[in-house]
């Protein structure tokens, strides 16, 4: 396969680097992995209510799986994204009847080599659907995700990148019909590098999305994630809180748009845009964007970068906490909140496990 | 138990403490005193560990320890406990969290078994009850949110639970209306006025020592202590002030 890169010259590219991902899509996936012992490292998410589980090793669907409502085949969706548009095989489709509700948990595991898989989620009026995702393993994994919200239909969604090595990249697009809802949490917590690239579309009135997530980097990982939300209907409500953790020579950026339609008036837009340093040679991009053509709309947008807070440090010493367990726990509160708009509590307790993980470490 | 011995400490280059001794034995409770800018809460500093407090000269010892060569956490862990003048404000962490965490960092320097999640909450709900604290307190963010007299509050709950051998107590007192003031009064009374422990209350008023009353009172002046005596030492002070004494606010 011929394969186009965006380059790092494009603005919207240059904190990513994509240099390692031919040698990745040259290699052949490692037969002698064994998928289902990788897939069960993260922690599980023991929700009962989960109906449908798909583990897809290299892209392609395991036996294993529990295909409940998900149907297996060509997705009709598209982009024109520069990394989701490779994801043209073969992925999977949930197309809900009116008020019919889905829990799915996906598993992602990749064995060395690279996987394209798109995927399309199609909710009626007052359906509701909770995708889970979870990347683990080695390569380069590459997904396509739309989401299409009918009136009053409502997503969670939470994806964890945990690989060990290699580049995860996301490309999510949702549409939001009137009084729809997504609240979409995503945490990088492995070893890898990644890329998420979002569009939120809110189309009907009254409509609500959250989109945002913790990025934790170290060693030389690079975390990005560039999200937008497209306010195209009035009286939207938007809320992007994401948090950049950056260690030794990481790099963590984070890119966040809101733009507000010139008709979408009483839009409530919130940006929240939080990076923290654990040492000076790490770095960590924030880019804050408004882009607003209404005239009668709320936006509030913040964005800082520090280190973490001396006095508190000492503060933890002074009742016995050691220095590399104090800056856990005030790294781990630093993210907190943008884990805990995670409503189900499965899910948020596999989350906050996987982000302790990565700062225990 | 301390034994403080010809101590110069100096912040930002500057000298604050100048050749202060000071000898607390097992029981006893210590009242220092002092006009502002005396060098009260650098010794809270000094002797809690804090990074830009710098010791240029001078020992400490608690039990026979050197003080000084330990990190400040391993000072709580030796038994020391610095109740701030300020107390910080962690969000994100609950006090629950934040003292658990602390109880069982303590317990493990000393080679002793962490304390289970349940007998942790029966340690932490019996130490708030004594200082008027709810539950509900305890769960939410470090000092987050706390009135002042709150935050006094809470640090005696957190030194009734890490139970030290040592307090050393910066103006405790302040912000305190004269009910809390009781609570907080009390509450020292009740952990530390034990033979295996002691106290130094560093305090600008009589007030506190009303409720805690003093073995020894110093008082600290220009960096080192320049007058001991007994209660009624503070008593002076209240009624005549530091001038009389030949002292004065070294800011003014």
């Amino acid at each position: 396969m011929t394969l186009t890169l965006p380059s790092a010259r494009e603005e919207a590219w240059r904190w990513t680097d994509l240099s390692g991902l031919p040698a990745i899509v040259a290699a052949v996936p490692d037969a002698g992995r064994d998928a289902l012992a990788l897939a069960a490292m993260p922690a599980a998410i023991a929700s009962e209510r989960t109906d449908t589980r798909l583990l897809f090793v290299d892209g392609v669907l395991h036996s294993s799986s529990t295909p409940g409502r998900v149907r297996l085949s060509a997705v009709d969706a598209r982009t024109d994204h520069a990394l989701g548009r490779h994801a043209t095989a073969d992925g999977w489709t949930l197309d809900l009847a009116p008020g019919q509700i889905a829990n799915v948990e996906v598993v992602h595991v990749a064995t060395g080599a690279a996987s394209h898989v798109p995927a399309h989620v199609i909710l009626a009026p007052d359906a509701v659907a909770s995708v889970t995702e979870t990347f683990v393993g080695d390569g380069w994994t590459n997904r396509f995700f739309r989401a299409e919200l009918g009136k009053g239909a409502r997503l969670m969604r939470a994806v964890r990148l945990l690989h060990a090595s290699g580049f995860q990249s996301l490309r999510d697009e949702a549409l939001l019909g009137e009084g729809a809802s997504l609240v979409a949490t995503v945490l990088g917590a492995g070893e890898g590098s990644s890329r998420v690239d979002a569009l939120v579309t809110i189309a009907g009135e009254q409509a609500f999305a959250e989109y945002g997530g913790a990025m934790l980097a170290r060693g030389e990982q690079r975390h990005e994630a560039a999200a937008v939300v497209r306010h195209a209907a009035p009286h939207g409500q938007s809320h992007q809180s994401w948090r950049a953790v950056a260690d030794d020579r990481a790099v963590a950026s984070l890119a966040a748009r809101v733009e507000v339609a010139r008709h979408a008036q009483k839009t409530d837009g919130i940006q929240s845009l939080k990076g923290l340093l654990l040492k000076r040679t790490a770095t960590v991009n924030i880019k804050p964007e408004l882009e607003i053509f209404a005239d009668d709309v709320k936006c509030a947008h913040g964005a800082t970068v520090g280190e973490l807070d001396r006095q508190s440090l000492f503060y933890l010493a002074s009742r016995g906490v050691d220095p590399a367990r104090a800056r856990a726990i005030l790294t781990r509160a630093f993210v907190a909140d943008a884990l805990d708009r995670i409503g189900e509590e499965a899910v948020r307790d596999a989350f906050v496990a996987d982000a302790d993980r990565w700062l225990d470490a | 138990m301390l034994e403080i011995n010809n101590l110069h400490a100096e912040v930002d280059g500057k000298p604050i403490l100048n050749g202060l001794s000071l000898s607390v034995n097992a029981g006893e409770v210590h009242a220092i005193m002092g006009p502002n800018g005396a060098g009260k809460s650098t010794l809270a500093y000094v002797l809690g560990g804090r990074p830009g407090y710098d010791v240029t000269g001078g020992s400490v010892t608690l039990d026979g320890a050197d003080l000084l060569e330990m990190e400040p956490h391993e000072r709580a862990a030796a038994g020391l406990f610095l109740g701030f003048q300020y107390p910080v404000e962690i969000p994100g962490v609950s006090n629950v969290q934040f003292l658990r965490e602390a109880a069982n960092a303590q317990r493990a320097a000393r080679g002793e078994p962490a304390l289970s999640g349940a007998d942790f909450l029966r340690l932490a709900k019996a130490q708030a009850e004594g200082l008027s604290m709810s539950m509900d307190m305890m769960k939410r963010p470090v000092n987050v949110g706390f009135s002042g007299g709150e935050k006094k509050r809470a640090e005696m709950v957190q030194m009734g639970i890490l139970d030290p051998k040592l307090a050393i107590l910066d103006e405790t007192d302040s912000g305190l209306d004269i009910d809390a003031l009781r609570i907080v009064g009390d509450g020292i009374e009740r952990i530390m006025r034990k033979p295996d422990r002691a106290v130094i209350l560093i305090t600008h008023y009589q007030r506190l020592l009303d409720h805690v009353r003093p073995d020894q009172v110093h008082i600290l002046s220009a960096g080192r202590i320049v007058r001991s005596g007994g209660p009624e030492l503070a008593h002076a002070l209240e009624r005549e002030g530091y001038a009389a004494l030949g002292l004065e606010d070294a800011r003014s």
